[in-house]
C-alpha cells in the first residue's frame, strides 16, 4: 500500500523536523546548562520557620508571613504553590503580596473576640465567594490592564459576571486555561453546546490541543463580534486559511462576506465543518434554474454511473463539480461562473 | 521499528541528556518549602502501542498505524530568583506527529523571547483507490496508473513561531511575534459536469506568514495599544494540469489559490473617566492585495493579473458606566467598511451574451457593516439582576449589474433581549434570557439577463432573507449539598423566514429550529475523589421548499416538481469523569464520552413527481481514557494510559458513490466500524 506522504516527502520531512527539534533542544539545553548553576544557587530558600520563634518569616511572597503562619499546603488552593507562578517572582517588583489580591483582611487575621467564626478574607475568589464579581476582578485588573484586555469592560464575559478566577487558577503553575490541551475544558464549563459539537466527526483538532479556543476568540473582549481574536469572522479564519482570502477573478459572495454562513467551526457531522450537507446548503441561496433545485437521490446505485440527482448529495455533493467554491483565479474565458476550474 | 520510533529515538537521546543534567540538580537535598513553592521540571519517557490501523483515532495525532510509538514529554524550568529570569523548555508529544516544542527565556518585567515549533498533521479519514497518477503534484493523469492503487491523503502544517517582548518603561511595552506556517500534502478534490465526475487531489505546498507587532501604553486611567499586523500567503502551486480527455472547456487546467497578503495598522484604547465609567475604542486600517500573475492566459487585452485590492476601515467606540451602584449601562458602536478596489474587467466576454446571467466581468464585493448595542442592567433585591438590551446590525453591499442569485443590497437586524439573573446565592444561581430578533432590508434587486429580460427571482437567500428569530435560554446552577453541584442549560431557538413572495411557492429556507439541552452533575465523594457526569441533547433542523423550475420565474406546481426537505441533526452526548487520589502514591483518572448523531434528510413531494426517500446517517463516537499514576519515589513514578476509541457510521455518501468509468473507477471509502486500543507506559521524573 502506498502512503502518499511517506512516498513523497517523508525522508526530507523527518530530517527537517528532527533538525528543528534538535536545534531547539540543544540551544535550550546549552543555555540552561550554562545558566542553571547561577539559578540553582539562588533557588534554595530558607528552611521552614520554626513557629515557636517569632516573628515568622516570609516564605514565598513579600509580607506573606501573616498569612503563611496559618495557611500552608493543607489549604485548598495550596497557597505556597503561588511561588511556582509568575506571581511568585519577587525580583519582579510588580508582583503582588497576598493582601494585594485578598485585601488587608484585618478581621480575618485578628479575629474579633465578639464573633464566633473567624471572618473571611476581604476578597475571596473560590466557588463559594461572597465577594462581588466586579470587586474580585478589580483585584486582577489593577495590574492586568491594557493590551489584549483593553476591551474587557465591553466584553460579554464581563457583562455576564464571569470572574477572572472562573477561568484562571492563580495559585497553579499550570493554569489549565493557558494550557493548549486543557483550555477547552475550562471553556466548556459554560459553553455546553460547543462541548457536544466537539464530539462530531468533522472538527478542528481541539481535543489534541493543536487548535485552541483562544486561537479564534479573545476571552477578554475584542472590537469585533463574538469576542473574536481578529476584527471579524473572515480575518479570524484567514489566520490559518489564507488561501480562501483572494480576492479572486471569480468570487463567491457569501465566502467574501462571512465564512460562518456555511461553516460551523465548532464541529459538525458534515465534512469540512459545513452546517448543512449539500445540496441543502447550496439550495438555501441559489435560484431554482437549471439543475439547482434538483431533488437529491441518495440510494445505492448498484455499481451504475452516477447521475446529477446523486451527484448533488453523494461524495462531495455540489462541490463534486463546483470544486473551487471559495473562488477561482482562473481567468480563462468560457465555462461560466460555476467555480469548476 | 516503525517510522514513528525512528523519529523518536534521536529526540529521546536528547531528552536523556537533559535528564542527566537534571539528576545533578535533583541530587541536591531539596527542602519541603522549595518543593511546594518553586517550579519543578519534569521529563516523561515511555512507549505506547496502537492496536490497529485506523483513520479517525489518529487523524490529528499520527497514531493511525498499528505499532509502537515513543512517548516523550519534557517540561524543563529554571528560574533565577535574584533576577527573575526564567528558562523554560517544554515539549509535548515529541514521539507523535503532532509534536510541539517551545523554548522561552525571559526576565520577568523586563524582556523576553520565545521560539515555538508545532506540527499539525491531518490524515484524511478515507481510503482512496484510484488509477489517477501524479497525486500530490501539479500534473495529474486520469487513469495514469495501469492498476488502481491505495492512498491515504494527508496534509501537515509545520509552524514555527518566534516572539519577543520588551518593557520599555513602567508604562510602555513592545511585543512582536512572527509565525511561519508551512502546509503541504494533498487533499480530496475533483472535477465534474453533468454525467461525468473525476477524482483529483489538491496538491498543497503553501506557506502563511504572520507578523504582529504592538506597542502598549498603560497608565491607571489610559491604556493604548497600537501596532501592525501583516500576513502573507505563498502558494508554490498555482495550477493543476489535468491530463486526460476534456470534461468541459478548460477542464485541463484547474486554478489553485493565488498568493496574497494583508497589512493592517491599528490603534485601540481605553480611558477610565472615573472608577465606574470607561470608554474604549479601536481604529484600524487594512489593505489586502492579490496580484499574482494569472496561471492561465486571459483574453487578449486583459491584465496579466487581477491587481486585487480590498481596503478595510474599522472604527469602534464603546462606553460602560455604573451611574448608581445598582445600574450598569453599556453602549457600543462599530463601523467596518470593506472597500473592494479591485479593477473590473470583462475577462469572460464569451459569457456576455444577451441571455446570460453574467456580463463576463469580475465581481467586486463591498460590504459596509454598522453595528450598535445599548444595554442596561439593574440590580434588584435578593441579588437578582435584570438586563435589557438592543442590538442592531446593518450591512450594505454593492451588487454586480447582472446576477444569477437573488440579492438585496441592505439588510438590517434588530435584536431585543431581556435577562433575569440571580448572580449570588448560597445554593442556586441562574439566568433566564429571552431574545427576539428581526432581520429585514432593502427590496430585493430584480435579477435580469444581460439584455434586460427579467430572469429568475424566486429565492430569498439564507443570509439575506427576512427572518424572525426567537430564543429562550435558561441556566441553573444548584448546589443542594456541599459535595454535589448540578448545572442545567436549556437553549431553544426558532427561525421563521419570509420568501420573496413573487413565486406561487415560497422557495428555499422556510424555517429553522435549534434546541440544546445539557445537564451537568459533579460530586465530591471526598477531598480526593471527584466524579462528573454530563448529558447533552442538540437538535437542529432546517425546513425548505424547492420548485424544480427549469425556466425563469415560473413555478407551476404539478407541471414542475415541488418538493420539501426537513434536514435534521440530532445528537445526544454524554460524558463521565472520575479523578481519584487513592493514596500518596496512586492517582487514577477515567473519562468516557459517547456521542450519537443522527442526520435525517426527510424529503416530501408537494406537487408533481414523487421524491425518493434518503437514508438516515447514523454516527456514533465513543472514547474511553484511563490513566493511573503511581509514585515510585517522591520525585519519580510511572504512568499507565489506556484509550479505547470507537467510530461507527453508516454514512453512505461515499460508499454509494461511483466515479464515472472515464475516471478509472476510483473509490473513496472509510471503514464504517473502527475500534482502536492504545496503551502506554511512561516513567516520569521531576526535579527542582
Amino acid at each position: 500500500m502506498l502512503d502518499v506522504a511517506d512516498k513523497k516527502t517523508f525522508r526530507s520531512h523527518a530530517m527537517k523536523r528532527n533538525m528543528y527539534l534538535s536545534t531547539l533542544l540543544l540551544l535550550s539545553f546549552a543555555l540552561m546548562s550554562g545558566l542553571a548553576g547561577v539559578a540553582r544557587g539562588a533557588d534554595v530558600p530558607a528552611a521552614l520557620p520554626d513557629p515557636s520563634k517569632p516573628p515568622p518569616k516570609d516564605l514565598v511572597l513579600r509580607d506573606d508571613a501573616k498569612c503563611t503562619r496559618c495557611h500552608d499546603e493543607a489549604d485548598n488552593p495550596r497557597v505556597l504553590a503561588i511561588g511556582k507562578t509568575r506571581h511568585g517572582v519577587q525580583a519582579d517588583k510588580r508582583t503582588p503580596t497576598c493582601t494585594s489580591c485578598h485585601g488587608d483582611s484585618d478581621s480575618h487575621i485578628n479575629k474579633p473576640e465578639n464573633v464566633k467564626e473567624r471572618p473571611k478574607a476581604d476578597r475571596q475568589f473560590g466557588k463559594d465567594s461572597t465577594t462581588p464579581v466586579g470587586e474580585r476582578n478589580q483585584a486582577c485588573l489593577t495590574c492586568h490592564q491594557g493590551g489584549k484586555r483593553i476591551h474587557w469592560s465591553m466584553a460579554a464575559h464581563a457583562t455576564n459576571d464571569v470572574s477572572c478566577t472562573a477561568c484562571h487558577q492563580v495559585h497553579s503553575r499550570r493554569d489549565p486555561v493557558r494550557d493548549k490541551v486543557a483550555q477547552s475544558e475550562v471553556c466548556f464549563a459554560c459553553h455546553k453546546e460547543q462541548r457536544a459539537q466537539l464530539s462530531r466527526p468533522s472538527r478542528h483538532p481541539i481535543k489534541e490541543g493543536k487548535v485552541v479556543c483562544s486561537d479564534c476568540h479573545n476571552p477578554h473582549g475584542g472590537a469585533g463580534e463574538k469576542m473574536l481574536a481578529r476584527d471579524n469572522v473572515n480575518d479570524t479564519c484567514y489566520q490559518c486559511h489564507a488561501e480562501k482570502r483572494g480576492p479572486f477573478v471569480r468570487s463567491h459572495q457569501p465566502v467574501q462576506e462571512d465564512c460562518s454562513i456555511c461553516h460551523n467551526p465548532h464541529g459538525t457531522t458534515n465534512p469540512n465543518l459545513l452546517k448543512v450537507r449539500p445540496p441543502f446548503l447550496c439550495q438555501s441561496c441559489h435560484e431554482p434554474t437549471t439543475h439547482h433545485a434538483t431533488a437529491p437521490v441518495g440510494s445505492a446505485v448498484g455499481g451504475g454511473n452516477p447521475s446529477t440527482p446523486q451527484a448533488v448529495i453523494m461524495a462531495r455533493g455540489c462541490v463534486n463539480c463546483h470544486t473551487n467554491i471559495h473562488g477561482s483565479n482562473n481567468p480563462a474565458d468560457g465555462a461560466g461562473r460555476g467555480f469548476r476550474r | 521499528m516503525n517510522a514513528m520510533m525512528k523519529n523518536f529515538l534521536p529526540l529521546s537521546a536528547l531528552a536523556t541528556a537533559v535528564l542527566a543534567t537534571a539528576g545533578t540538580a535533583a541530587a541536591a537535598d531539596v527542602d519541603e518549602v522549595t518543593k511546594f513553592s518553586k517550579p519543578e521540571s519534569t521529563v516523561s519517557v515511555g512507549i505506547g502501542h496502537v492496536s490497529r490501523d485506523n483513520q479517525r483515532f489518529g487523524q490529528y495525532t499520527g497514531l493511525n498505524k498499528e505499532g509502537a510509538y515513543g512517548l516523550l514529554d519534557v517540561d524543563f524550568v529554571r528560574r533565577n530568583e535574584e533576577t527573575g529570569t526564567w528558562f523554560t523548555l517544554s515539549g509535548r508529544n515529541l514521539g507523535f506527529d503532532n509534536r510541539e516544542l517551545r523554548f522561552e527565556h525571559n526576565r520577568q518585567g523586563d524582556w523576553g523571547y520565545y521560539v515555538d515549533f508545532s506540527q499539525i498533521p491531518r490524515y484524511d479519514p478515507y481510503t482512496v483507490t484510484t488509477t489517477l497518477s501524479g497525486i500530490g503534484t501539479t500534473t495529474q493523469t486520469i487513469g495514469g496508473s495501469a492498476t488502481a492503487q491505495e492512498y491515504h491523503l494527508k496534509t501537515e502544517r509545520d509552524i514555527l513561531t518566534i516572539g519577543l517582548n520588551k518593557e520599555l518603561s513602567n508604562n510602555l511595552n513592545f511585543q512582536v511575534g512572527f509565525r511561519n506556517e508551512k502546509k503541504d500534502g494533498e487533499r480530496l478534490w475533483g472535477q465534474g459536469t453533468f454525467g461525468a465526475w473525476r477524482f483529483l487531489t489538491d496538491p498543497i505546498d503553501q506557506t502563511t506568514r504572520q507578523i504582529d507587532a504592538t506597542l502598549n501604553y498603560t497608565t491607571e486611567r489610559l491604556q493604548l495599544s497600537g501596532g501592525y499586523y501583516g500576513t502573507s500567503f505563498e502558494n508554490r502551486n498555482n495550477l493543476l494540469n489535468v491530463v486526460g480527455s476534456t470534461l468541459f472547456a478548460g477542464s485541463n487546467q484547474m486554478a489553485l489559490p493565488p498568493d496574497n497578503e494583508s497589512h493592517q495598522f491599528h490603534l485601540a484604547g481605553r480611558y477610565s473617566f472615573s472608577n465606574t465609567t470607561h470608554g474604549t475604542f479601536k481604529l484600524a486600517y487594512g489593505r489586502s492585495t492579490q496580484n499574482e500573475a494569472y496561471p492561465t492566459a486571459p483574453v487578449t487585452g486583459a491584465p496579466s493579473s487581477l491587481d486585487g485590492r480590498i481596503d478595510t476601515t474599522l472604527v469602534q467606540a464603546g462606553l460602560s458606566a455604573r451611574p448608581t451602584p445598582k445600574l450598569s449601562l453599556r453602549a457600543n458602536v462599530r463601523y467596518e467598511n470593506r472597500d473592494d478596489k479591485t479593477p473590473v474587467f470583462r475577462y469572460f466576454p464569451s459569457q456576455n451574451t444577451a441571455t446570460s446571467t453574467n456580463d463576463g466581468t469580475n465581481e467586486t464585493r463591498d460590504i459596509k457593516t454598522t453595528a450598535g448595542l445599548l444595554e442596561a442592567a439593574y440590580r434588584l433585591p435578593n441579588d437578582f439582576r435584570l438586563t435589557g438590551g438592543v442590538d442592531y446590525v446593518e450591512k450594505k453591499r454593492n451588487s454586480p449589474p447582472v446576477r444569477s442569485v437573488s440579492y438585496r443590497e441592505t439588510t438590517d437586524e434588530t435584536t431585543v433581549r431581556a435577562e433575569l439573573r440571580r448572580s449570588i446565592s448560597e445554593t442556586l444561581t441562574g439566568a433566564l434570557s429571552l431574545i427576539h430578533s428581526n432581520r429585514t432590508g432593502s427590496d430585493f434587486l430584480l435579477n435580469t439577463l444581460v439584455n434586460g429580460t427579467i430572469y429568475s427571482n424566486q429565492v430569498a437567500p439564507l443570509h439575506l432573507a427576512d427572518r424572525d428569530r426567537d430564543m429562550l435560554r435558561l441556566t441553573l446552577n444548584w448546589t443542594p449539598t456541599e459535595p454535589l453541584s448540578v448545572g442545567v442549560r436549556l437553549d431553544a431557538a426558532r427561525d421563521e423566514y419570509t420568501g420573496r413572495g413573487i413565486s406561487v411557492v415560497d422557495q428555499t429556507v422556510r424555517k429553522g429550529d435549534a434546541q440544546n439541552y445539557s445537564l451537568d452533575v459533579a460530586y465530591s465523594f471526598s477531598d480526593k475523589v471527584q466524579g462528573t457526569a454530563w448529558y447533552s441533547v442538540n437538535n437542529t433542523s432546517l425546513e425548505s421548499q424547492q420548485c424544480g423550475a427549469l425556466v425563469a420565474d415560473v413555478c407551476t406546481p404539478g407541471t414542475q416538481q415541488v418538493w420539501g426537505s426537513h434536514v435534521r441533526n440530532l445528537a445526544d452526548t454524554f460524558g463521565l469523569g472520575l479523578r481519584a487520589k487513592l493514596s500518596r502514591k496512586l492517582e487514577l483518572s477515567a473519562d468516557l464520552t459517547e456521542s450519537k448523531v443522527r442526520d435525517e434528510m426527510l424529503l416530501n413531494s408537494i406537487a408533481g413527481t414523487a421524491v425518493n426517500p434518503i437514508d438516515v446517517i447514523n454516527t456514533k463516537v465513543t472514547s474511553l481514557k484511563l490513566s493511573a499514576k503511581y509514585a515510585l519515589q517522591r520525585d519519580s513514578g510511572v504512568r499507565v494510559m489506556y484509550s479505547y476509541d470507537r467510530y461507527r457510521t453508516d454514512d453512505w455518501t461515499w460508499a454509494n458513490w461511483n466515479y464515472s468509468p472515464a475516471d478509472g473507477g476510483t473509490t473513496v471509502l472509510q471503514n464504517p466500524n473502527q475500534k482502536v486500543n492504545f496503551i502506554g507506559v511512561s516513567y516520569y521524573y521531576r526535579w527542582w
